[in-house]
């Protein structure tokens, strides 16, 4: 008995400085932060209950629906790109091919770059005038259009007039060279394996290259004014949306900073990388002799066995999207007309600007809310897709 | 993109060629701004303002150089020179000295209008005295007469001046253009002072052909950064910080983890349970009371929030730790009790020489979060002198509203460059602690 006491004081004793601060850190402002929401708290003066209506004032800000709308917006298109992207470069680093730990560093460097430097780079890239990406931008423009001047007529598509032209035949002949490799045919030649394999890289490349100019050109049609736009973009100081036939898709300022978010998913992508790696061969051999192609080993082996990764960094990209601060505090300071003022941003100019703590931690809550409520959504989700090993 | 086949055997080159052209692209979209940014950290200040001519100077300044007096010099293009019979140029040298304002500056207005930055120095110039002896440059302006020897100044006074050299139109019918000496200093408005003798700067009138192209770099850019952003005052905080937090995880870290791992006591799965769900808990909500707290403390406006609250341990690291503990071999802990040690003694002599790699993950982390923080010293640290690299940086951008691109990406290239060389230099480490990260699932 006495053994146990004292084990128990010794295990006390270890965990001691985090009692402290599950205490002092984060119980504490945890419940304050709960209480202050209910309350008028003026600078230098005690708090003053006042019940629910800052979360009334909540209801009925406009600022705040905006401030919230722009991060669920962005939420809902950053997360599942950065998922998306993060996986295909993870397996692309896995491939048996040369130079891989090469290519592993470069897509990693760009986290280890502080965020204010990050902000303030990607600022002067995004710089309508002087910047590298309308530089690049321009240049590949360029590029296409000439590209796709020989399949389609681009100037009457931004015109809404008819794109197609003699050159679009190449049209047809891309249909059937898809039919060749991917459809029936491909299977009864009766090719082999490799062959079929070459095949039909042969013809994705064909089609992806031939591809480009039709997409172009569909997108000149679909969205002339997007695609004016797009020769010299202003990138942060454009709070139009994009596209412009879309009331509530994101604005040019909001897609320049998530095209700045996909920088950083180099991190996400060495974590599934380290997972990918650690897929047993033999199942990729058994699936092999059972006569997979690479599609089905993808679905119906990679992605049950990474998934319990899959599920954690959804859950940290959600944590971690709904604070996003410092990124648009520097860049655009909530502007262009609040179209960057993220619910993180709103809460810390409450707080710290207009000395509303009342208010502020009520939006906090909400905030917090909101992340716990797409945390559990994505656990129950995830409940039955996903594979724990040995469990 | 065949992870398939047998363990080791490398992709056929049809597999592997479009993956190395997909890598490669996707490589230029996550290494081209760096590039970009050390390149823009080297150009003088026109070049970054400038629509760039290509690729050569997108990435880098483009300069040119000349044959002056004999030397060759960095030079800059000044203004187009084109003499005639009606209109005579001649290179004079002033026998006595007179006010620069009373002449038509070689450096015509125009020259002004186009680079902004120098108007200072333009004011200092129409201060200065031009001495005896100082190269001029006669034209339909300040018009020169071979034959008298006098040179009549656009204020209307005339002084004596003797001929230099005649400009004469050049035969193969290229421009003229008057190229002054350029030095890396022109390019920071703040950083010229007064030079107000400049005007003896070396110029000279050359065709075009004679006038060369160079790959412009100016690392004085670093210097007049660093000084803006007050960089060794701001590193020994960040450093400061960085150390305090360091240890401060570690210590905290590794000693709640081993409570957690080795010794069994009641109430701990709960308390390990609580510790997990407050990783969920997102920085917003928490910040005001403390915030709140350590205004009471009187802490606001210190260093001490900044680091204090790592002593006490970090629900991330402890998790971590304690995953690395438990695979720690039993027997050698059973050995070390056996033997009588401590529970604090087994924790320094066994578990933490065991532990290293995974306590030098903790600290590295900890000192990438608190380099690379920039919210909390936003919110507790309030007067320049202790401000972090990150609080530095940001206020030298928004005091400028983003104009001297340069020394930003300066400034920048050496915030980041630590840590990019700790990455390199600690690989394994890095890498390993990345992937751990995620295995938890």
């Amino acid at each position: 008995m006495r053994a146990e006491l004292r084990r128990t004081l010794v295990g006390y004793g270890f965990v001691l400085p985090w009692l402290v601060a599950l205490g002092l850190f984060i119980g504490y402002p945890f419940i304050a932060g709960f209480y202050f929401s209910f309350c008028d708290y003026p600078p230098l003066r005690d708090p003053l209950f006042t019940g629910l209506d800052n979360y009334a004032e909540l209801l009925g800000d406009r600022s705040f629906h905006r401030a919230m709308g722009v991060t669920l917006i962005y939420a809902a298109v950053a997360i599942p790109l950065g998922m998306v992207f993060a996986l295909t470069l993870a397996m692309l680093l896995n491939a048996r091919i040369r130079g891989q730990s090469i290519y592993r560093v470069i897509f990693y460097l760009p986290h280890l770059v502080p965020t204010v430097a990050v902000a303030i780079l990607w600022l002067w890239i995004f710089n309508p005038k002087f910047g590298l990406l309308n530089l690049v931008l321009s240049g590949l423009l360029g590029a296409m259009d000439a590209w796709a001047g020989l399949f389609f007529d681009v100037r009457a598509a931004l015109e809404r007039g008819n794109p197609f032209h003699l050159g679009s035949l190449a049209l047809p002949c891309a249909a059937a060279l898809a039919f060749v490799a991917f459809g029936p045919p491909a299977r009864r030649l009766g090719l082999g394996r490799r062959a079929e394999t070459r095949l039909r890289l042969g013809a994705g490349a064909c089609l992806a290259i031939a591809g480009v100019p039709f997409l172009h050109t569909a997108a000149c049609w679909l969205f002339p004014a997007d695609m004016v736009k797009l020769h010299s973009p202003g990138w942060l100081s454009d709070g139009t949306p994009l596209p412009a036939c879309v009331s509530f898709a994101p604005s040019w300022a909001l897609w320049a900073l998530i095209v700045m978010s996909m920088w950083g998913v180099g991190q996400m992508a060495v974590i599934y990388l380290a997972k990918l790696q650690d897929v047993p061969v033999e199942l990729y051999e058994a699936a092999e002799i059972d006569g997979a192609n690479w599609w089905q080993k993808t679905w119906h082996v990679t992605l049950p066995m990474i998934s319990p990764v899959i599920l954690f960094n959804a859950v940290m990209a959600i944590i971690g999207t709904f604070q996003v601060f410092t990124e648009p505090y520097i860049m655009t300071g909530g502007g262009p007309e609040d179209k960057t003022r993220f619910v993180a941003m709103f809460v810390y100019d409450q707080a710290f600007q207009y000395q509303r703590v009342g208010y502020a931690s009520a939006v906090a809550w909400v905030l917090f809310l909101v992340i716990v409520a797409l945390t559990l959504g994505a656990l129950r989700i995830s409940r039955g897709h996903v594979y724990y090993e040995g469990k | 993109m065949t992870v398939a086949a047998g363990a080791e055997r490398q992709a056929p080159w049809y597999v592997a060629f479009p993956v190395h052209l997909v890598l490669a692209a996707g490589g230029a979209f996550f290494v081209l701004p760096l590039v970009w940014m050390f390149a823009t950290s080297l150009k003088p200040l026109d070049q970054t303002m400038k629509y760039p001519e290509g690729v050569a100077s997108a990435l880098f300044g483009i300069g040119r150089t000349a044959v002056i007096d004999g030397v060759r010099r960095a030079v800059t293009l000044e203004r187009e020179v084109r003499p005639s019979s009606e209109n005579r140029v001649y290179i004079v040298r002033a026998a006595e000295g007179f006010a620069a304002g009373e002449m038509f500056l070689p450096f015509g207005p125009e020259t002004w209008r186009r680079y902004p930055v120098f108007n200072k120095q333009e004011l200092a110039r129409m201060e200065a005295q031009v001495a005896p002896g100082t190269k001029l440059l006669a034209d339909d302006r300040n018009r020169f007469d071979p034959e008298k020897g006098v040179l009549a100044l656009c204020s209307g006074r005339a002084v004596r001046a003797e001929l230099v050299r005649e400009v004469r139109p050049d035969p193969a019918g290229e421009t003229l253009w008057l190229v002054r000496e350029w030095r890396p200093e022109d390019t920071d408005a703040k950083e010229v002072g007064s030079t107000a003798g400049d005007i003896s700067r070396a110029w000279e009138v050359l065709p075009e052909r004679e006038i060369g192209r160079t790959i412009r770099e100016i690392p004085q850019n670093y210097p007049a950064a660093l000084r803006r952003v007050r960089f060794w005052r701001s590193l020994a905080n960040t450093l400061f910080l960085c150390a305090m937090t360091v240890a401060g995880a570690v210590v905290s870290s590794v000693l709640v983890a081993y409570g957690f791992a080795f010794v069994e006591f009641k109430g701990r799965t709960a308390l390990f349970a609580v510790t997990l769900a407050t990783m969920m808990i997102p920085f917003p909500v928490v910040m005001i009371p403390v915030y709140l707290l350590y205004r009471n403390l009187g802490w606001v406006g210190s260093l001490k929030p900044l680091w204090v609250t790592s002593w006490f341990g970090n629900a991330f690291f402890i998790f971590l730790l304690r995953q690395f503990f438990l695979g720690l071999p039993k027997d050698l802990l059973d050995a070390a009790r056996i033997d009588g040690c401590s529970e604090l003694e087994t924790l320094w002599h066994v578990v933490v020489p065991l532990s290293r790699p995974a306590i030098a993950m903790v600290a590295l982390f900890t000192f990438l979060g608190t380099w690379k923080d920039f919210m909390g010293p936003l919110i507790y640290l309030n007067h320049p002198s202790q401000f972090t690299l990150s609080l530095s940086l940001q206020a030298f951008a928004s005091e400028h509203g983003g104009t001297p691109w340069h020394l930003l990406m300066a400034a920048s290239t050496v915030f980041s460059l630590p840590l990019i060389v700790l990455f390199f230099a600690t690989m394994k480490t890095f890498i390993r602690g990345v992937a751990m990260t995620g295995m938890k699932g």
